[in-house]
């Protein structure tokens, strides 16, 4: 027998005893507990893999990739449950059950993809006074600077230096960490109302929130703008050079490189919203103060 | 006919806060009564908001009096 169609039967006897036995008998329909034992379901042919092939680590074959045990067998986990496990959650009548888990805004909102703060928690944070020294306007506008350099400085390391700096995995990690700090310090300034449901919001706040997201949008559209022009002038200068054939352009570029361009754009992508809004606010307290 | 740049609308005067003080309610109460958060009651009062239809008729209706009498367009201002 291959490895492979060994690691597969262990899979798929896992999978049966869960779903025959251990999780209608023994967990029933509390679906946040089936979430968690699914983990550890998951984690038993990855320990058989492990025992089985950490010593002597043979590539496995999956669709014309040769991948480790861990990655095989993972992805051959996922690859055989998934139908399993959605249709296990049909036959059971869990599929509702199990969506509300993930679902932050009420069901059938037309912000169901897109919020990312229950209305539970804006209702609590609009009337939170805990976070009110970041509401200032000296905090807001502090925000928005550091914010904005936290992104930039990072990337422009990622971009530039970071092969030459022996600790780039760790900097890049402070990086990617100072993203998620900015990004909840400006949702608790704004009060999650950038990132709530409209089922949260009243109709002045709903008014604030669209606004903050037209302008937001705006300001992504001019990074992605200047993204892809630089993408652009970098192939027009290609083109001027002499070994240039006119129509191949080599781009190289290393892994903290890709880093780099991805947390550039998920940062802002995460932040925007956010941000745009603190910068209407800012606007209406220098017309206040007028 | 396009419409006119923000800072040339009209603006919209009007008395929630003095009619507000005199029936007794506190802004966080008018704003339960009529399903806004209390913030929006002092954007309106302070003129920085201008509330819907529905809404200046909710305060309307909480505060006993004709939408006519809280709100109208702030004319002198806008010259």
């Amino acid at each position: 027998m291959s490895n492979e169609l060994l690691v597969i039967f262990y899979i798929l006897a896992t999978l049966a005893i869960a779903y025959l036995w251990f999780y209608p008998k023994v967990i029933g329909s509390n679906i946040k507990l089936m979430v968690w034992m699914d983990v550890v379901v998951t984690g038993i042919p990855l320990a058989i893999s492990a025992v089985l092939f950490w010593q002597s680590d043979p590539a496995f074959r999956l669709f014309s990739f040769d991948l480790n045990w861990f990655f095989f067998t993972i992805i051959a986990m996922f690859l055989i449950e998934i139908p399993i496990f959605l249709l296990y959650l049909k036959a059971r009548g869990l599929w509702d059950n199990y969506w509300a888990i993930y679902r932050v805004a009420p069901k059938g909102s037309p912000d169901a993809a897109w919020a990312s703060a229950s209305v539970k928690s804006v209702e609590k944070q609009l009337n939170d006074t805990k976070w009110d020294g970041l509401r200032t306007t000296t905090a807001k506008r502090t925000l928005i600077v550091a914010s904005n350099l936290s992104i930039l400085l990072g990337t422009a390391f990622l971009l530039t230096s970071a092969t030459r700096e022996p600790g780039w995995a760790a900097l890049s990690l402070i990086h990617i960490l100072l993203i998620f700090v900015f990004w909840f310090l400006l949702r608790q300034s704004v009060r999650l109302v950038a990132d709530a449901p409209q089922e949260a919001l009243d109709e002045m706040l709903l008014k604030f929130r669209d606004r903050s997201y037209l302008t937001a949008y705006r300001w992504l559209s001019l990074i992605v703008i200047l993204f892809v022009s630089a993408l652009m002038g970098y192939s027009v200068f290609s083109d001027l050079q002499q070994m240039s054939d006119g129509f191949n352009y080599t781009i190289s570029y290393n892994w903290p490189q890709v880093q780099a361009v991805f947390w550039l754009l998920f940062a802002y992508a995460l932040m925007l919203p956010s941000m745009a809004m603190l910068s209407q606010d800012l606007k209406k307290e220098r017309r206040r103060s007028k | 006919m396009g419409r006119k740049p923000k800072s040339e609308e009209e603006r919209v005067a009007n008395r929630v806060e003095d009619l507000r003080t005199r029936t007794n309610l506190s802004r966080q109460e008018l704003a339960e009564q009529v399903g806004v958060h209390y913030q929006t009651i002092g954007y309106i009062e302070r003129g920085e908001y201008s509330p819907s239809l529905v809404l200046a008729l909710r305060i309307a209706s909480v505060l006993g009096v004709s939408v006519e009498e809280i709100f109208w367009l702030d004319e002198e201002n806008n010259e």
